[in-house]
């Protein structure tokens, strides 16, 4: 074995991690998590970026997770309130290979604006949470918080604070895990979190949970410590150490794997000792939930609720109530596993009317031409979402707002190629889609992104925004040329007319060939917004052989006769049906004289 | 429930639902009840399912039912769905000669069902069901549908003509204001005609 080494808590989770078979760990700077992937750029193996921020930092590491390679992503705590949004859903699709999301807490505000304690998001987000208490804890803790995510399916939180990330100690190393890169497999119900798929899956969080808090009663890494004394003592992290050293003669319930809390170990504890306290920095995390068990518990009342905490203070707060008379003895109530709904049933034998992209709508054209290119589309959320819906099932993924740029940059770096395309409506773009196509271009990702310029926020009912320039009066204020503005950045970007479906299959096809990052702006003002009539198609019933090839649009406006097509009155006159039909059996003729 | 009514509207997105409720809505308060209403319409303009409930009475906690005690569905599917959200006693008034064929069965996947008495008298609830779309027509607007439905239901609710009229001059846009009074007042006429005729 390898000599002991001396590593800051956040060194020891960089070593962790590559002896834990990461492949790619990204993340934005900030204290006290800065350097952990100032430690993976040094080593081998494994891949390591800097982010433009911790939001498209997650969405790297989640599109990295989908492509099959375990994946770190870093950021202090406030950092964590810029990636809540697809930090939130992400517990709800879950993940492909291993993803742990390493929050670095700043108790004291060495260096910070707020001492928010990050133990609430775990919660909040209903995922595991590790909390090392030493750097090879730290260590350790990467490949442990690795095969909970793979054997749960879900993102694991290891919280640190500035004393284990910035402390040091011994690490022994171990021996590296073998981890094979795990196949991409579409799962449109997983991935695409439009409601119908998402209520699905937030039942199976709410079963998860319940899972991980069996796995939390056995699970090696929360000991029941014997001790010598009538005192117990419930801690994580370095609040375990400070408390350790303050009350040697204590018990312990030490927490590794911190949420969610096992409350049967918690008993016990109870069945040892008369007098028990949570030692924790900052909020009553475990003390809310020890309360709730019905169980006495010294805590906030003598801890302060603010700032560091080391052994002194630990011991001149507890000191007097282990002098005191113990409080009465009283059983632990577990609360049961909460009930959960029916879930809607659709009625037997009806259709189902599930919302669909309006006749005419270019969307549609988009993602004909991008189905025949074998690329993965990394969708957003917008009107475009429904085409992940039957028939179109356009897209892989729908996560939060924005999050397809940065997850088609995860994902096609983490496989070294242009696999997936970016898909995103032009609103989505300003509301936080630059952010990552500015990281696109920085990290150099070999990638395309497909702007749906509809010119409008449409799926809210037609909202301006910066692209249009349109305010909630409808009064026209100065607005943004996308094209511009991906130039300005340095990426390359062609505007391309929707509703010339061959022009934009063209423009697709040749960006999938080019090398590096392009940008495609598929531009058609919303139908519902134009109401254009561009012509009227003809069906050829002779030719017509009910292949099927228009059908699969999914188009509002198309549906199988007896022997032909039928082109229903809601037809725009599009033409894409035209454009797909092999058999000539469609054709377009103009409403008007085009002149 | 506590004698407060609950009427659900079920239709297709581009249906006129809202307008409809908010219809209902006006005339309730103007007959001096207190209303609560809900919608859910985030999708309402891409061809989904649409439901809108107004529950009005002497007092009114929630703005949901769990069941309805009329819903009026705007089309024929939506109707047989919305049978579901019946109560006991309660009663349909359903738009039984529009279809609106969701793609599914435009792609041959599932077929449009049909039998909407069947269903109704399955499950005992009072079925009024009216050529809305002939009545619109009649009235000069296809668009009417909703409002020629309201005339239909207004048999079954308990307001005067001269409340519904209020209701409807508030909720209704000045210029189409007539054309959606001529519908309503057909859609009740031919609800009392049926009565006469049974």
């Amino acid at each position: 074995m390898e000599r002991q080494l001396f590593f800051s808590g956040n060194e020891a989770i960089a070593h962790g991690a590559v002896r834990a078979g990461a492949r790619f760990a990204c993340g934005y700077p900030g204290t006290p998590s800065t350097e952990i992937i100032e430690a993976t750029a040094g080593l081998e193996g494994i891949h390591s970026e800097w982010c433009v921020n911790e939001k498209v930092a997650l969405e790297t590491a989640v599109g990295a997770s989908l492509a099959g390679v375990r994946t770190i992503v870093t950021m202090k705590h406030v950092g964590l309130n810029v990636a809540a949004d697809p930090f939130m859903t992400l517990s709800l699709t879950g993940v492909n290979a291993g993803l742990v999301i390493i929050s670095a807490d700043d108790p004291g505000m060495h260096s910070s604006q707020n001492e928010q304690d990050n133990r609430n998001y775990a919660k909040f987000a209903k995922i595991p949470m590790l909390e090392p208490s030493d750097s090879q804890e730290a260590y350790d803790f990467v490949a442990e918080a690795f095969a909970l995510s793979e054997e749960f399916d879900t993102p694991v939180m290891l919280r640190t604070t500035t004393r284990i990330s910035h402390g040091r100690g011994q690490v022994l190393p171990r021996v590296p895990v073998e981890v094979e890169p795990r196949d991409y497999a579409r799962d449109i119900s997983k991935y695409v979190m439009v409601p119908q798929y998402a209520r699905q899956r937030n039942r199976l969080v709410l079963e998860r949970l319940e899972k991980l808090r069996r796995r939390a009663e056995e699970s090696p890494l929360n000991v029941l410590e014997a001790g010598s004394s009538d005192f117990g003592i419930i801690a994580s992290g370095v609040a375990y150490a400070y408390a350790r050293e303050a009350f040697p003669k204590a018990w312990f319930l030490k927490l590794g794997m911190s949420h969610p809390l096992p409350y049967a170990k918690v008993a016990r504890l109870y069945d040892h000792v008369s007098r028990v306290a949570v030692v924790e920095e900052l909020d009553p995390f475990f003390e809310e939930q020890v309360r709730a068990l019905g169980l006495p518990v010294i805590g906030k009342a003598a801890i302060p609720a603010d700032g560091e905490l080391d052994q002194e203070k630990v011991f001149r707060a507890l000191e007097p109530y282990v002098q005191r008379k113990p409080p009465r003895r009283r059983r632990p109530v577990m609360p049961p596993a909460p009930k959960l709904a029916t879930p809607p049933q659709p009625a037997p034998g009806l259709p189902v009317r599930p919302p669909v992209l309006c006749p005419g709508c270019s969307h549609r054209s988009v993602y004909s031409a991008l189905r025949k290119r074998r690329l993965a589309p990394m969708g957003d959320i917008g009107c475009y979402t429904l085409g992940a819906l039957p028939p179109l099932l356009a897209l892989d993924s729908c996560l939060c707002m924005g999050a397809s740029i940065g997850m088609m940059a995860g994902f096609n770096k983490a496989l070294g190629r242009k696999a997936a395309v970016g898909v995103i409506g032009d609103s989505t773009f300003f509301h936080s889609g630059v952010t990552p196509l500015i990281d696109a271009f920085y990290n150099e990702v070999e990638g395309m992104v497909v702007i749906l310029d509809n010119r409008t926020t449409a799926m809210t009912g037609h909202q301006g925004h910066p692209g249009t320039g349109l305010r909630p009066d409808r009064a026209q204020g100065p607005s943004v040329d996308i094209q511009k503005l991906c130039e300005g950045i340095g990426v390359r970007c062609v505007t391309v007319d929707a509703t010339d479906h061959k022009a934009l299959d063209t423009a697709i096809k040749e960006e999938a060939k080019a090398a590096g990052l392009g940008v495609i702006i598929a531009l058609a003002p919303c139908v519902l917004v134009t109401r254009e009539q561009a012509g009227e198609v003809v069906v050829d019933e002779e030719r017509c052989n009910l292949c099927g090839l228009c059908v699969d649009l999914g188009c509002p406006a198309i549906a199988p006769g007896e022997d032909a097509i039928a082109v229903l009155e809601t037809c725009t006159g599009c033409g894409l049906c035209v454009s797909v039909c092999k058999r000539g059996a469609l054709s377009l003729s103009c409403a008007e004289d085009p002149s | 429930m506590n004698g407060t009514t609950t009427v659900t509207l079920a239709g297709v997105g581009g249906q006129g639902i809202l307008l409809g409720a908010a219809v209902l809505a006006e005339t309730a308060a103007g007959a001096g009840l207190e209303v609560k209403a809900s919608e859910v319409k985030g999708m309402a303009q891409r061809g989904g399912s649409v439901l809108s409930t107004v529950r009005f009475g002497e007092h009114v906690w929630s703005p949901v039912g769990s069941h309805a005690d009329v819903v009026i569905a705007t089309e024929l599917l939506e109707g047989i769905r919305g049978l579901d959200l019946l109560g006991a006693r309660g009663t349909m008034v359903c738009a039984s000669t529009t279809r609106i064929t969701p793609g599914s069965v435009l792609r041959r996947e599932e077929d449009y069902p049909d039998d909407l008495a069947g269903a109704a008298a399955l499950r005992g609830v009072r079925l009024v069901a009216v050529d809305a779309e002939g009545i619109a027509l009649q009235a000069g607007t296809l668009r009417a549908v909703n409002v020629a439905l309201l005339g239909a239901a207004s048999t079954v609710l308990p307001f005067s003509e001269a409340e519904w009229r209020r209701g409807l001059e508030t909720a209704v846009p000045a210029r189409i204001l007539e054309v959606n009074l001529r519908a309503f007042e057909l859609g009740r006429a031919a609800v009392a005609s049926q009565e006469v005729e049974s």
